[in-house]
């Protein structure tokens, strides 16, 4: 299996796709290679200043614990531990956390051990080798290992309470369906969605994508900022609590961090849309399950 | 077109950006100058800040929306005007309501205001009216044909990083096009947007204008961009004039679209210390045969020039030919 970098530096730096793209071989995608990462850092930019948010260790630390905690589990099970932490370790703006250097950087640079471990796909009847899903080590926000955990984690918290992160990461196709949607930009919307995995309305995957392309299909008519509005977003928070990284703990391994004191999604907003989905999916479902019983 | 299970209005609704205000740490307040927005763009330019250490940035808008269409037809209860703000980087989704500026009038104003740490590049900005339809709240009955650009770091309020040139022989393109075989460019503002057409058969423009040459060929060729952009100011504004509906009493009335935001932008400039209403009857009166019209062409002359930045691609070909000049003799 892939190992942890022999070289690991004291800050994160940043790496192009065009740079990547000669260190993500067959070898590292199948497992069997490791990461020169002495060659890679000499191309890598690292970055300027002595921020506390950028150093290393801290995600590095986060990562070994993540991986020894979940060691005799299946690997999916670590995204709901991780996502919350990792958001909280990092503290990005998410004008930082758009930049896509920064997350190949953690893929190749920080822990390409991780990537191996938690996608690594199952082995395959036909002996075929198993392998990682390149966009794991770059792709877009909704499939890069680390940035779909912090984007999850920012998308899905709910003010500084990670607990709906937890939940939605749960379920991997709630993390890979509505991730990618732009329903879930609207705070109450994806505030709404955990709010039906906790009633227990949705539960398998195939439910759980049934309900988002639902809502996603209705938001073409129909304007749940409207219907639902959020509170006026607050950017000093945010700022805060980035500017207070330097005197910050290690994120909690046990209880839950916590995140950016920024307002709560009002609570009427949520039961409002929680009512509504709850039609939406009651319809689709109807149509999902006549098809189900024709497979 | 797609088809929808509601009634939705057929007017057109239109946005703009009427003034730019910025904050940055320790409360600095900044008011974006007015080339920093550009209403023909419907862009606006945020890298042209004073200072880039910006934190938020709060938008002024107006919007029209066929006020009378909601009025006489009657499908639609609990309207409301709502801006959004969106970036696909980042995620980010803002809205802001706006409010009616006389009761039951065309215009809904309002502010928008987002943080520069939850924008990447650029941010789009669209309007919709909502209301409910047949018991159902919320519906998005219509929405602005074109969205606004919030560029972050962007200098000129531009759609495109350059003006929208395509490049075609008219010797061998459109019939409309082979008139016009010696002519090195012509600005083109049938469509939707105007659009500069180069004419490939006039040899060596093309690669002066896409700057792949040397250096002196890069420099002539931003000034020849300019020079373009000046006559697409120049066209649009004679187009946009030239189309004018005409209320009972004479009153000219603006267009809903680009062309009504032409004139807006360039009015100003054309018959100074009027307001927009004032200047669109005057020119148009000018127009139509009380004489003046005449006179009115070097002022929008001007406005065009003014909006291409004529004069600073100017200075700045002279500063490059200067230095190219230093170049060849050390």
């Amino acid at each position: 299996m892939t190992s942890r970098p022999e070289h690991l530096p004291e800050r994160l730096a940043l790496i192009s796709d065009v740079q990547a793209a000669e260190y993500i071989s067959t070898g590292l995608l199948e497992g069997r290679e490791d990461v020169p990462s002495i060659a890679l850092n000499k191309v890598a930019e690292a970055l300027p200043g002595d921020d506390a948010r950028l150093r290393l260790h801290r995600v590095r630390d986060l990562i070994d614990d993540a991986m020894t905690k979940f060691r005799d589990e299946r690997p999916t099970a670590a995204d709901a531990w991780l996502a919350p932490r990792l958001h909280e370790t990092l503290r990005l703006t998410r004008r930082e956390a758009a930049e896509k250097q920064l997350w190949t950087y953690m893929a190749l640079g920080v822990a390409p051990d991780y990537v191996v471990w938690r996608h690594l796909s199952e082995p395959k009847a036909d002996g075929s080798r198993r392998r990682v899903a390149r966009d794991k080590f770059v792709g877009a926000h909704y499939k890069q290992t680390f940035a779909r955990l912090w984007w999850a984690a920012e998308l899905f918290r709910d003010g500084s309470d990670y607990q709906p992160v937890v939940v939605a990461c749960g379920n991997q196709d709630m993390l890979n369906s509505a991730l990618r949607l732009d329903i879930v930009d609207h705070r109450p919307t994806a505030q709404a969605l955990v709010g039906l995995m906790e009633r227990g309305t949705v539960r398998t995957g195939r439910e759980v994508n049934a309900l988002a392309s639902a809502v996603n299909a209705a938001a073409a008519t129909l304007m749940y900022d409207d219907i639902a509005p959020d509170v006026e977003r607050d950017g000093e928070p945010l700022r805060e609590w980035v500017a207070g990284a330097e005197s910050a703990l290690p994120s909690p391994r046990n209880n839950l961090p916590e995140g950016p004191e920024q307002e709560r999604v009002p609570e009427g907003a949520v039961r409002r849309l929680i009512a509504h989905f709850e039609e939406l999916f009651a319809d689709a479902s109807v149509r999902g399950r006549t098809s189900d019983e024709n497979e | 077109m797609r088809a929808y299970p509601y009634p939705r209005l057929t007017g057109s609704v239109t946005a703009r950006v009427t003034a730019v205000r910025l904050r940055g740490p320790g409360g600095t307040r900044e008011q974006l100058d007015t080339k920093g927005y550009s209403v023909v763009e419907q862009v606006v330019a945020l890298g042209r800040a004073e200072r880039d250490d910006w934190q938020t940035a709060r938008l002024a808008l107006t919007a029209t929306v066929p006020a009378r269409e909601i009025e006489t037809k009657g499908h639609w209860s609990d309207v409301a005007v709502v801006a959004v703000l969106t970036e696909g980087a980042t995620n980010a989704r803002t809205v802001a309501r706006l409010e009616p500026d006389v009761e039951g009038g065309r215009d809904w104003i309002g502010e928008i205001e987002f943080d520069r740490d939850d924008h990447l590049d650029r941010a789009t900005l669209a309007v919709h009216v909502v209301a409910t339809v047949g018991g159902i709240a919320g519906r998005i009955i219509a929405s602005t044909d074109q969205e606004w650009l919030i560029d972050m770091t962007a200098e000129a309020p531009l759609r495109e990083r350059q003006l929208d040139v395509s490049t075609v022989s008219f010797a061998r393109g459109a019939e409309w096009l082979r008139s016009f075989r010696d002519a090195p460019w012509i600005v083109d503002t049938a469509g939707r947007m105007p659009i500069v057409r180069l004419n490939s058969d006039f040899e060596g423009l093309v690669e002066l204008v896409e700057g792949h040459g040397s250096k002196v060929e890069s420099v002539v060729g931003e000034m020849l961009l300019a020079q373009m952009c000046a006559d697409v100011w120049t066209a649009v504004f004679h187009t946009a004039i030239g189309d004018l509906e005409i209320e009972d009493d004479g009153t000219p009335l603006f267009p809903p679209d680009w062309r009504g935001a032409v004139l807006r932008e360039m009015l100003p400039d054309i018959v100074p210390g009027r307001s927009v209403e004032d200047a669109l009857r005057e020119v148009h009166i000018r127009r139509t045969g009380e004489g003046g019209w005449t006179d009115l062409q070097p002022r929008i002359q001007y406005a065009a020039a003014r909006r291409a930045e004529v004069p600073k691609a100017l200075a700045g070909t002279v500063r490059d030919i200067e230095r190219l000049n230093q170049e060849t003799h050390a």
